[in-house]
């Protein structure tokens, strides 16, 4: 391998994994305003505009509102666009994140998971970003800094292809703020990867056009369904992305990724960082002779509905560990598997909520879990780990 | 055009709202109700310079390295910049509205670097005679002098009468060399009467010719014979500060020995107290009030400070007596009390407070006033014009430029008949830039950079200047700090922010284009230097 195809590892915290990743795509434009547990994606990205490692415009802004609306102009006249946000930021953003996702602009948002207040918390948990689920961005849910890096790029490729946004989630501290070994690709690797984009079309003033503009009834509902067309495409679009990526870096995550799922009676899913937790979990259980296996659910929005399904064809009782609460139904997550098995498997799904406000999911959280849905063959759709009723 | 479009399927539309042509049919200037303007504005800096320099413009032309530019462009305001680029006391830069940011732009020193790239290179033609009118000025100091420059501009045929042997009143008399090099006042002033001033020297008005002669021989005469009588606390044994500098700036330094006690607070007393120093004394100086009410300004206040004059506050001068051959001068210890007319606070005896200091020499530096006594009763005519410190005491060189230009003004205006004087100038009916209007947050901060100057221990023992040129480095790195307030300076913000692109760039300009112009206001809450305004339409 020539040295322009070296990889270097550096440790580094997945907040820095998401600048380099930003970095490594080339964005031209970055629009952010901080926000903790945030501010250092930013903070690293702007270093390297003016230390010149990155030739991007990076827009200071008033809010994160204005963040996203900077992004959409800039998108809109071609530019690959950039920004990070959490929490309050991104329920900031909810009107222009609609907007961008409308205007089918390819624009890549890191999301540091933090729960919302009140009360005031600056801790992991996942309601922030699932609150934004119907704004029409595709949501990927990381698990490592290297997978962070690696899903900004993916990122793009599948944004600037089915032209929808995407939103790349990670855990606030876990992941955010804590470092680890972190393969850089070369710059010519992740150019071969992801060529620079080329807009369908493009705000420019010598031809000039409306975007954006008043749509009547007889067409506004055709664009929908185009999105919904985007979104469907996008999940084969997504592995596609993911087998390229393997091609070049050698790594890569699925949709949905299956651990220990042959000869398990009962399917634990997860998403973020959870995940490595149960996989220790799922080690030490199987060692006792437990039938237990492990999905993590990457891809949020589109949702993969045929390949969590498939994966569920083989087991006999699903646990799904929601790090969020969808007020007067139970968890999210839990919701979409639900929905996704239905008319097609008459499993019980329990659902779990745990690690709100970043409280730790333990190995011992994840046991009694496992537990608890052992011990049942009744269905029940939110049961609380942990909590003092 | 605008026209209902049913695509007949999904796949015929495209994937976002676009429209399918130019939307140029929409002409959005009819929802308008607010019309930007680009307005040129009056900088501060530019407002509170008496000579009202167009410093903005000055300051742009040394960004271009256009410097004989703006050396032409000072001149059309003040013949003088060598000069007050050395001694103005610069409410330009007071004023600044770069200050709050990252200090002032240095404002007396960029003229001063022009004046220098003038002086070296700029040629002087004579200018031939094309008015009727001929124009005695009595005074050849700046204020007489300014008012020559821009009559025989004008056509006039002017003289200057001065009573000393070489040109240049106060400028030449009171201010030392080491602030104001003669060569450099040389040669502004040959500068000045080089367009073909006749100049009449070893003249005093009064006494070698009448004022009578001058009312008869001339159609004008402007009285600028500034304000030279020392006042005097009357108490024996004291030479006065004027008559001291003057005696040095001529060459003929007297002998002050070691101790020499310097009575006053303002410019004078601190230049004696500094030419003391120069001649080898131990110069103490001795103000009735505090440091806060002295009339000297700061920065000579400091130098002096610098130098190692010894300042003394508080103490007023009682009597003088002659002991041993030397002079023994008794201080009153004084506090402050009230406010006086002057807005400054009233000194006040401290009873019992007196004490005594020894001296070889004692300067009496208190103030000046002028002495007219040359004139008649019955001289208040048209053709008489007064000016300068002849008119208001003792002021500064800047003002005593703007009393020239303003007696200029009003002798044209008599001479050629055309009736009133000149009273209003165009610059105080202008707009002048509100500190909101200027946006200090499009700015980085930068370093001011440092002028250039001797140490106080270098100086002490010459009159050599003391503050030197900056360099065309420094002086365009300095000049690019100027936000021109108030004055377009194509920096295309209007052009960019422009959400319906309806600004363009024309001529080194801009132009609106009201068809599509909404009248959001943008450009002028954008324009960082307060150029474009908004009216409201139909006014």
């Amino acid at each position: 391998m020539s040295t322009a195809f070296a990889v270097d590892t550096h440790v580094v915290t997945g907040n820095h994994a998401v600048s380099h990743g930003a970095r490594l795509a080339r964005v031209q434009v970055i629009s952010a305003y901080p926000i903790t547990p945030q501010t250092q994606v930013v903070e690293l990205l702007s270093k390297m505009c003016e230390e010149g490692e990155l030739d991007a415009r990076f827009l200071k802004v008033e809010s994160e509102h204005s963040a996203m609306a900077a992004l959409i102009g800039a998108s809109a006249a071609g530019a690959r666009a950039f920004t990070a946000t959490s929490s309050h930021g991104l329920a900031l953003m909810h009107e222009m994140l609609h907007w961008a996702a409308g205007a089918r602009l390819p624009i890549v948002l890191a999301n540091i998971n933090r729960s919302m207040g009140t009360p005031w918390s600056v801790w992991t948990d996942q309601n922030d970003s699932l609150s934004q689920r119907d704004t029409g961005f595709m949501q990927v849910y990381c698990e490592s800094n290297q997978e962070v890096l690696d899903s900004v790029l993916q990122a793009y490729k599948v944004a600037e292809t089915v032209h929808l946004p995407v939103m790349i989630v990670l855990d606030a501290f876990v992941l955010s703020h804590t470092a680890e070994p972190v393969e850089f690709p070369s710059q010519r690797m992740a150019d071969r990867y992801l060529p620079p984009y080329q807009p369908r079309f493009r705000l420019d003033t010598s031809t000039p056009a409306a975007f954006g503009g008043l749509t009547t009834p007889e067409n506004y509902m055709e664009l929908r369904f185009k999105l919904q067309k985007a979104m469907e495409r996008a999940v084969n679009e997504f592995q596609v992305a993911d087998e390229q990526f393997n091609q070049i870096f050698g790594r890569k995550y699925g949709l949905v990724e299956p651990y220990r799922v042959d000869g398990a009676d009962l399917l634990l899913i997860t998403s973020s960082t959870a995940t490595s937790t149960a996989r220790d979990v799922i080690d030490a259980l199987r060692s006792e002779g437990r039938k237990v296996g492990l999905l993590k659910i990457r891809l949020f929005r589109p949702f993969p509905s045929d390949l969590v399904r498939q994966v569920i064809a083989k087991v006999k009782k699903v646990a799904v560990i929601d790090r969020n609460i969808g007020f007067g139904v139970g968890g999210i997550f839990a919701q979409e598997v639900r929905a996704a098995l239905y008319g097609y498997a008459q499993i019980p799904v329990f659902g779990f909520v745990a690690g709100l406000g970043g409280r730790d999911i333990t190995p011992t959280v994840i046991r009694k879990i496992v537990d608890y849905a052992d011990s049942r063959t009744e269905q029940e759709n939110l049961v609380w780990m942990g909590v003092r009723e | 055009m605008s026209q209902k479009i049913i695509f007949p399927s999904a796949s015929d539309m495209p994937s976002t709202a676009i429209s399918q042509g130019d939307m140029a049919f929409n002409k959005t200037g009819s929802w308008r109700y607010l019309r930007p303007l680009y307005v040129e504005k009056l900088a501060p800096c530019r407002q509170t310079c008496p000579a009202g320099t167009d410093l903005p413009r000055m300051i742009s032309l040394i960004t271009q390295e256009k410097f004989l530019e703006a050396y032409s462009l000072i001149r059309r305001h003040n013949p003088f910049p060598a000069v007050t680029g050395r001694v103005c006391y610069h409410p330009c830069e007071t004023h600044c509205s770069r200050a709050p940011l990252d200090g002032c732009i240095p404002v007396q020193a960029l003229e001063r670097f022009v004046s220098e790239k003038g002086l070296e290179q700029a040629t002087i033609g004579k200018v031939s005679e094309s008015q009727s009118g001929s124009v005695a000025i009595v005074g050849s100091g700046p204020a007489g002098l300014t008012c020559a420059y821009f009559l025989i501009q004008e056509g006039f045929s002017v003289t200057v009468i001065e009573a000393e042997k070489e040109l240049g009143g106060m400028l030449r008399i009171g201010i030392p060399a080491y602030r104001l090099p003669r060569k450099i006042l040389d040669q502004e002033i040959e500068s000045i009467t080089g367009f073909g001033i006749e100049t009449i020297s070893n003249c005093r008005v009064g006494e070698d010719v009448s004022f009578e002669s001058l009312k008869r021989d001339y159609d004008a005469i402007f009285v600028a014979t500034g304000a030279h009588r020392s006042r005097s606390i009357n108490l024996g044994g004291a030479v006065s500060g004027l008559g001291f500098l003057n005696a040095v700036n001529n060459g003929n330094a007297p002998e002050v020995g070691e101790k020499v006690i310097v009575i006053g607070g303002g410019n004078t007393a601190i230049d004696a107290a500094r030419v003391a120093l120069r001649l080898g004394a131990e110069p103490v100086v001795v103000y009735r009030r505090s440091r806060q009410e002295m009339p000297a300004t700061d920065e000579e206040i400091h130098a002096a400070e610098e130098e190692g004059v010894d300042l003394r506050y508080l103490a007023s001068p009682d009597s003088i007596v002659k002991k041993d051959g030397r002079l023994e001068v008794t201080f009153q210890g004084m506090k402050l009390g009230e406010m006086d007319a002057s807005g400054r606070r009233r000194p006040v005896p401290i009873p019992d407070s007196n004490f005594s200091l020894e001296a070889d020499t004692i300067i009496e530096a208190i103030g000046e006033r002028p002495d007219l006594s040359f004139l008649s009763a019955t001289d208040e005519e048209l053709s008489i014009v007064i000016g300068g410190d002849a008119r208001t005491g003792p002021s500064t060189v800047v003002n005593a430029i703007a009393s020239g230009k303003q007696a200029a003004a009003s002798i044209m205006h008599y001479l050629q008949r055309s009736g009133e004087a000149l009273t209003v100038s165009p610059l105080e009916l202008s707009e002048l830039v509100t500190p909101a209007q200027v946006k200090l947050d499009y700015f980085a901060a930068q370093e001011r950079a440092v002028i250039p100057r001797t140490a106080a221990e270098g100086r002490i023992n010459n009159f050599k200047e003391i503050i030197e040129t900056f360099s065309e480095a420094q002086a365009v790195q300095e000049a690019g700090r100027c936000i021109s307030c108030g004055v377009c300076n194509n920096c295309d913000s209007c052009w960019l922010f422009c959400p319906e692109s309806a600004i363009t760039r024309v001529n080194g300009g801009y132009q609106i284009n009201l068809d599509y112009c909404k009248g959001c206001g943008i450009c002028a809450q954008e324009c960082p230097r307060g150029v474009v305004s908004l009216i409201e339409e139909g006014i």
